[in-house]
């Protein structure tokens, strides 16, 4: 009887401590304060682009005036470029970083 | 102007010749700008307001913003000055006309033309130099319009922080004007 050629065992360890792939490990789209954009229209661009409800778009934008930044948007890596990209096409102020735990 | 209506589906305003005509400049110098930028990266360190139009998207790693700007810089700028194109062509009938001219937009083009202000106004600011931010908008550049009187040297100024001014209320208007025909207003 041959031996089975690849050691199953190791094989169920390997499963088990793989590393994240890049596209599992969280990353976060901050939109930044800026002095020109109006509060309206960052509300609406919040509202238009991802989906917020009014209450939720409002709180962000003053969070974004207050505080200086907000996070709007959780995910992967490709997902987080495409909203800063479309959060420049806005002209709003906005970068992607890997969420911090 | 006294801004958009809506009419079914679209959005309707009345522009005077010299109004469409100061917008349509603006738009063009614009969109030249975008053009200008897309092919020169170097141009963002040259001039501030083309950074802050194309800003980086990566804050604290050099590499993965080096590697954006070389992959999605220019395709971006061209989408900007695509949209400062299309608001410059929509102005165009009522830039070379005599009297007052109903333009019509649909949505996109209501989109085309608040992306396209916001962009103008990026620009204006960093050629005002405005850095710093007011409590209030409005009331700050109102006190920033009254130092600049006292300076008569500086009415070209004056004349900008008008034109950043008008640029905003016209954006409001739009987004209150989207606000309504969707019925997402807040």
């Amino acid at each position: 009887m041959a031996l089975p050629s690849v050691p199953l065992v190791d094989d169920d360890v390997e499963v088990e401590r793989r590393e994240l792939h890049a596209s599992e490990v969280p990353w976060i789209t901050i939109v930044w304060n800026d002095p020109v954009n109006l509060m309206s229209y960052v509300s609406w661009v919040f509202r238009r682009h991802f989906g917020m409800d009014a209450r939720t778009a409002e709180k962000r934008m003053m969070q974004v005036h207050t505080e200086g930044r907000a996070v709007v948007a959780e995910g992967n890596r490709e997902a987080m470029e495409r909203h800063v990209e479309a959060m420049h096409e806005y002209g709003l102020w906005a970068t992607l970083d890997r969420a911090r735990r | 102007m006294r801004g958009f209506v809506p009419v079914g589906d679209e959005f309707e305003a009345l522009l005077e010749p010299e109004e469409a005509r100061v917008l349509a400049s603006l738009a063009a110098q614009l969109s030249a700008l975008l053009g200008e930028a897309a092919d020169d990266v170097e141009l963002s360190q040259a001039d501030p307001a083309v950074a802050r139009l194309l800003p980086d998207a990566y804050r604290d790693d050099e590499e993965a913003a080096a590697e954006w700007r070389r992959l999605s810089r220019r395709a971006l700028a061209e989408r900007k000055g695509a949209f400062a194109a299309r608001f410059a062509a929509d102005l165009a009938d009522a830039a070379a006309a005599s009297e007052t001219t109903r333009i019509r937009i649909d949505e996109a083009g209501a989109l085309d033309w608040m992306r396209s202000i916001g962009d103008l106004r990026l620009v204006l600011a960093e050629r005002m130099g405005l850095t710093e931010e007011d409590d209030d908008e409005f009331d700050g550049f109102d006190e920033l319009d009254d130092e600049d009187a006292a300076d008569a040297a500086d009415a070209e100024r004056a004349g900008l922080v008008d034109l950043y001014q008008w640029l905003a209320w016209m954006q409001d208007d739009l987004v209150q004007v989207l606000d309504d025909a969707a019925g997402t207003a807040p």
